[in-house]
């Protein structure tokens, strides 16, 4: 029972963490929580489904087309309605709400609301321990990780990365410093939402979808991003290993309560900020006692 | 006997730098006290310590015979000690002096048989007090920094304390602006009623950086250094003392 | 007395165009089952009435205090629940089960409150969003008290015919919403609450400088903000006769954010003309050839509002159509050439 807690631990981990950090990012850059997150997944994964399956498009490109067209929509989105309210924190909840409304109710008015999967971009599936994994699960875990790798390269090492940290730390001082904060801001939302359209890509042949699937992982990824720290790339990522443990925890120990798996991950969520107000990483600049 | 108010062995921490090392001092009922030091000297943490806004890593303050160390802000001011924003802070949406009546609003001061209806009439006379009646009615946001620092002190007054800390309470007022405020916290410092508005004849503690300004209302100086206090004494005292200018001019003076 | 009252209405409302209409609005609620009595249109704006209470609830509590709550629907469901499960085991009558339910809801701000006491901004707005989640899966985990996934059903109603059910929610709204309306009321001569909520929400720090305990405050406006949300929830419970997981929903709290964000947020007034506009205009679309489209539109609605007019319709159009004095910030008619009290010229005062 170990060895297939701590696989499905890792595959949905990951997922997770891709989503997380993402959401994480534009948070920690652009101080906008974007709850539109997950719906950007879902229309990655429509892409996914109806290039390959509906156009008889090949892997690649639409894969292509997949991630681009996400990142774009993200641009799009950001560029001409975000941006108005970004002073307004309470503002951009609503509104990035009611844009993950959108796309759902587009997507029921496109394609109904059935059920949907992707074609697998790997066939075929392999024994690992005495447990069969699928060769989509493993691909989906190999790009994870290099994508976070890529990620940490970039911020840490780049020009770009820097700007970013930097806006992320004073957007003031960063203006100041002749980084045009505004680049820097729609950069940190392709970035963002690019992430969540790789997810997207990845996990298309593996859950199935439907028009409403963007509310349950949304959940779940508020709940990494707010336990491991608004802001913290690396909370986010720590964070989306234990909530996917916890949940499938609570899938394989109660089976027959599968749905109370966002009530422990909210009461983690919840017992981490009672004792530590800004999450696991996150850092509270010491103003005031509160 | 106990001071009226006492600090001791008051320190703040922020990681590895100690804003507030150490620090010790007094102030008695009817004296006025001037806190001077450079920039980032720790005087506003200081501050903000002695108000309960931040929670001292180490130390005690004692205010008529209490112990009000780590005590929450409104049960301090409720105490009778009243501190002012160096970084203003009004509340921004609300009229002048709505932002006062929030104030008069103190159970300490209401609780002397004063209803809310009076606290209407006790803000304009704490606005007319620092000069800015004429704005009462526009939003605080509206208000030029100046009028922003003495929107602060009728903030801080309309509590009715008995000790006012004062945080550069002379920012951005020009030289003409600056001769009205001190004389008024004279005044008020004399105790007494200005219309409905009433004056414990508080003690001070103002914190300034124009110190021709200061030195004139002021009965004792203490002077903040890297967190640390290097002189107390009177203000004649005090332009005197070498180690001030050196902290000052940030080099050597040769006594004189 | 009577004759005081008449002289207020001349003087203080009939000058006042926002002010006339509210009391033409309360009128036309007042005479509608004789406009029209069949039982859809009916049933409708008394569902109206209670989401107008939780709008006007979770305006006070988010809108005045700042403390955004993006789980207005526990209190809804803990009212309702609350209610519910008080009939199932106690066998009480509605008229004392919805307030006892709503004391409940009450409490459950507060214990909400208690972790959000340490939070501010997309941290107190996220933590809360967790609460109803979280109660409706708990619910759903004990089938033999909730009735799970079903609910509990056979709930007494709340009045004989659908007019009395009508007049019971309308009459319920108009107390509540006055009582709100004075507890937020920022120029009150007798209570200050209002003020304080305004402070709290401006700058909490500078509060508690002034010698406000904002955490007591906070702890209230969660408990006033939970009573009346829980009486929305116990209303509808006993309106429907059922009750079920549905009213933990997610789309509930953010329905409620909708509406007030609509007809115009810290205004108390905003929220009760954006259920009254939105929620019989939603329900119309339904049946008709757009009804497809409605969750669409609705989404569209709040997006263009939040970009293009952040302060709400109503406050909107309040601002055109009324002009404060800058003299003696009384209201008066935008088409005054002079304040009606003091006769201060009103021309300059620019839109806005
Ligand atoms: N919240 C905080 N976290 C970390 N460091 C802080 C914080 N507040 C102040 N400091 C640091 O503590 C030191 C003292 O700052 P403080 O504001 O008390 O100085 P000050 O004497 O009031 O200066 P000024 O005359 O410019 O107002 C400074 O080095 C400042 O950077
Ligand atoms: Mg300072």
């Amino acid at each position: 029972m170990i060895v297939p807690i701590i696989i499905r631990t890792l595959t949905l981990g990951g997922v997770y963490a891709l989503l997380a950090s993402g959401m994480s990012l534009i948070f920690g850059v652009a101080h906008i929580v974007n709850l539109a997150h997950t719906a950007f997944f879902m229309v990655g994964a429509y892409g996914m489904w109806f290039l390959m399956r509906q156009q008889g498009w090949g892997p690649i490109e639409s894969i292509l087309v997949t991630v681009v067209g996400v990142t774009l929509l993200g641009l799009l989105v950001y560029r001409v309605f975000l941006n108005r309210v970004r002073q307004h924190p309470q503002a951009i909840l609503l509104i990035t709400i009611a844009f993950a409304l959108v796309f759902q109710e587009l997507l029921v008015l496109a394609f109904g609301s059935h059920f949907r999967t992707a074609p697998a971009l790997i066939q075929g599936s392999r024994l690992i321990l005495g447990v069969r994994v699928t060769n989509q699960d493993l691909l989906a875990l190999g790009v994870v990780a290099v994508v976070m790798i890529v990620m940490w390269l970039v911020l840490k090492k780049t020009k770009l990365g820097i700007a970013i940290r930097a806006t992320a730390n004073d957007a003031e001082i960063a203006n100041l410093m002749g980084i045009s904060v505004p680049r820097t801001l729609l950069i940190t939302m392709g970035i963002g939402t690019a992430l969540a359209g790789v997810a997207a890509v990845l996990m298309a042949p593996l859950w199935v979808f439907y028009p409403y699937i963007w509310m349950s992982p949304l959940t779940m990824i508020l709940a990494i991003v707010v336990l491991g720290g608004l802001g913290s790339i690396k909370g986010s990522v720590i964070g989306a290993f234990i909530i996917a443990l916890v949940e499938t925890l609570v899938v394989f120990l109660l089976p027959q309560h599968g749905y109370m798996t966002t009530a422990f991950a909210l009461l983690a969520m919840i017992i981490v900020l009672s004792v530590r107000p800004g999450g696991l990483f996150g850092t509270i600049f010491e103003e005031e006692r509160l | 006997m106990a001071s009226f108010f006492e600090v001791e062995n008051l320190t703040k921490r922020f990681g590895g730098l100690v804003a507030v090392d150490n620090v010790s001092f007094r102030i008695e009922r009817d004296e006025i006290v001037g806190l001077i030091g450079p920039n980032g000297s720790g005087k506003t943490t200081l501050v903000r310590c002695i108000i309960g806004i931040l929670s001292p890593t180490s130390g005690t303050v004692k205010f008529k015979g209490q112990d009000i160390t780590r005590w929450r802000p409104w049960k301090v001011v409720q105490a009778g000690l009243a501190g002012t924003f160096q970084v203003v802070k009004p509340f921004r949406r609300l009229p002048v002096i709505a932002n006062v009546m929030v104030g008069c609003l103190c159970p300490r001061v209401t609780r002397r048989g004063e209803w809310v209806k009076s606290t209407q009439i006790k803000a304009r006379d704490a606005l007319e007090f620092v000069g800015i009646m004429d704005r009462a009615l526009e939003p605080a946001s509206n208000l030029s920094h100046g009028d922003l620092k003495r929107l602060e002190v009728a903030r801080a007054i309309a509590t009715e304390p008995e000790l006012l800390i004062l945080d550069e309470p002379f920012g951005g007022l020009n030289p003409a602006e600056t001769e009205l405020v001190a004389k008024s916290m004279k005044r008020l410092h004399k105790g007494g009623r200005f219309g409905r508005l009433h004056s414990e004849g508080p003690a001070m503690l103002i914190i300034e950086h124009k110190l021709s300004e200061l030195m004139k209302i002021v009965d004792k100086v203490i002077v903040l250094n890297y967190g640390k206090i290097i002189a107390y004494g009177t203000p004649e005292e005090i332009i005197r003392d070498p180690q001030v200018i050196e902290a000052y001019t940030g080099k050597e003076v040769p006594v004189a | 007395m009577l004759k005081r009252r008449l002289n207020d209405f001349r003087w203080g409302v009939l000058p006042v165009p926002g002010r006339l209409m509210a009391v033409i609005f309360f009128v036309f609620l007042f005479v509608f089952p004789l406009i029209s009595d069949a039982r859809y249109p009916l049933l409708i704006v008394t569902l109206a009435c209670i989401y107008a209470i939780f709008a006007v609830s979770w305006d006070l509590l988010s809108g005045y205090t700042g403390q955004v709550n993006f789980g207005h629907a526990l209190f809804f469901g803990v009212g309702a629940y609350g209610s519910a499960l008080l009939y199932k085991y106690l066998g009480l009558p509605p008229w004392a089960t919805i307030p006892l339910g709503a004391l409940i809801a009450a409490l459950a701000g507060v214990v909400t409150c208690l972790p959000a006491l340490r939070l501010r901004g997309p941290y107190l707005s996220l933590l809360t969003l967790a609460f109803p989640l979280l109660l409706s899966q708990v619910a759903r985990a004990f089938p033999e008290v909730t009735g799970g996934y079903i609910g509990i059903r056979g709930l007494p109603a709340l009045a004989a015919s659908p007019i009395g059910r009508y007049y019971v929610c309308l009459i319920v709204m108009i107390v509540s919403v006055l009582i709100m309306w004075k507890l937020t009321d920022a120029g009150s001569k007798n209570v200050r609450t209002g003020l304080i909520f305004h402070a709290i929400r401006e700058d909490e720090i500078t509060a508690r400088a002034t010698g406000i305990n904002t955490i007591r405050y906070k702890i209230l406006a969660f408990a006033i903000g939970g009573f009346f949300g829980g009486i929305a929830g116990g209303l509808f419970g006993h309106l429907l006769r059922t009750v079920g997981l549905g009213v933990f929903a997610i789309s509930l709290s953010f329905q409620a954010i909708i509406w007030v964000v609509f007809g115009g947020i810290v205004s108390i007034y905003g929220p009760v003309i954006g259920v009254f506009v939105l929620y019989p205009l939603v329900e119309l679309m339904q049946g008709t050839a757009i009804g497809e489209y409605r969750n669409l539109i609705m989404a569209v609605i709040v997006i263009l509002i939040l970009c293009f007019m952040p302060e709400g319709i109503a406050v909107r159009i309040r601002d055109k159509i009324e002009r404060q004095c800058p003299r003696c910030k009384l209201s008066n008619a935008a088409w005054r050439r002079e304040c009606r009290a003091c006769s201060a010229s009103l021309r300059h005062v620019a839109d806005g």
